[in-house]
């Protein structure tokens, strides 16, 4: 494990085969997302479009907030925030393992997207959850390409993913069938899939199938650009959210602290 | 207290006739846990092939304005049967357990019985 360990540049996929033949141990980090390997297994994912594994077992209402919190507090220095739910009780392994995987699949699909170019890997790098249940690195390609195929063929915008978005004038949530009027109710020109599922508490694949169906019948489209703000830009400073490593987690972070 | 794995393994173990099982996620058609099966039965084909019939009905309800909820649905062939349920609670919103039965030696009342009980150990 030397070519890719200290600078990783070319496509997170091959990337990520090659990790997994050395059996490497660290965190993968693409534009859009990273990847946290032990063993050559894929034991996390994170990615700022998908939402936290935490809000989504918070806002379902399999764990209270303050459970979450005491567990990373109690554990996250050990790097066992995964078992100590379970061990202390909060959480059943079957929950964990269930609401996990479906965090993991959904940000391996974001942290893939876009021209999936991987950034940097730092060897011996674990993430604070622990290991739930790795799953190996060609199983989570596969899957994130058929999702990809999956809703393209349902509507072949990409950019409803990511973008914020808004509703069609003709569009009326009242008329819908009541999956896809929730999903519609709370697209209202700032919001992303992202925080839609958030909001909806459901994982972010079915909530991208949703708005994708809804795109697909002219109800829903990405929002035109807010006018932007008159700064004067700085020489290379520009829209660099993505080179900056642990923006990912900056992001996170601030989104948990406004949540307070 | 179960985790996927062993709630896989007391499908087949406790359920007669049981010959494979799988957890899957029906908006995607991923197989989050498959046991069983074999060279003869590929249970990611199944898995995937089955969240076709799950959407279908779905769908199907939301047209006609049902409210109600699928418990569970039965797919009746020569020697076997599929039985799909799905999985209701917390975090378990989105999957079902999928369950290929030999008719022969399967009592379904008692699967049916058998597969809510281990939903309920699953605690999704």
């Amino acid at each position: 494990m030397t070519a890719a360990a200290a600078r990783a540049d070319g496509s997170a996929p091959e990337l990520l085969d090659a990790l997994a033949a050395d059996r490497a141990t660290g965190a993968l980090t693409t534009r859009s997302g990273i990847f946290y390997l032990a063993a050559g297994h894929v034991v996390h994912v994170e990615s700022a479009h998908s939402p936290a594994l935490g809000d989504l077992l918070t806002r379902s209402g399999a764990l209270a907030p303050a459970g979450w919190w005491e567990a990373v507090e109690r554990a996250g220095a050990r790097q066992r925030v995964g078992r100590q739910l379970v061990d202390s009780g909060r959480l059943t392994a079957g929950a964990l393992e269930l609401a996990h995987l479906g965090a993991l699949f959904d940000a391996a699909y974001f942290a893939l997207a876009h021209d999936g170019t991987a950034l940097r890997f730092r060897p011996g790098v674990a993430h604070w959850l622990g290991a739930v249940r790795p799953v190996t690195v060609a199983t989570v390609l596969r899957e994130s390409y058929r999702r990809r195929a999956l809703l393209d063929r349902i509507w072949p915008d990409a950019a409803v993913d990511t973008a914020p978005l808004a509703r069609t004038p003709d569009a009326d949530p009242a008329v819908l069938p009541p999956r896809r009027g929730r999903a519609l109710a709370l697209v209202d020109g700032g919001r992303t899939a992202a925080q839609i599922a958030s909001a909806l508490a459901h994982r972010t694949f079915h909530t991208l199938v949703e708005l994708r169906r809804l795109a697909a019948d002219g109800l829903v489209a990405p929002a035109p650009p807010a006018p932007a703000p008159p700064v004067h830009p700085v020489p290379g400073a520009g829209r660099a959210d993505w080179d900056e490593p642990d923006t990912a987690l900056l992001r996170r972070l601030l989104d948990a602290l406004e949540a307070l | 207290m179960a985790n996927t794995e062993t709630a896989l393994k007391e499908c087949l173990s406790s359920i007669d006739g049981a010959t494979a099982a799988a957890l899957v996620d029906y908006t995607s058609g991923m197989a989050l846990g498959t046991l069983g099966g074999g060279k003869d039965f590929n249970l990611e084909v199944a898995a995937a092939g089955n969240t076709d019939v799950v959407r279908s009905k779905l769908r199907t309800m939301e047209l006609l304005g049902l409210k109600e909820e699928i418990e569970d649905i039965l797919i009746t062939l020569n020697s076997q049967y599929h039985l799909i349920r799905l999985l209701k609670g917390r975090g378990g919103n989105g999957l079902f357990l999928y369950l290929v039965l030999d008719s022969s030696r399967a009592n379904l009342a008692m699967a049916r019985h058998q597969m809510r009980r281990i939903e309920n150990e699953l605690e999704v």
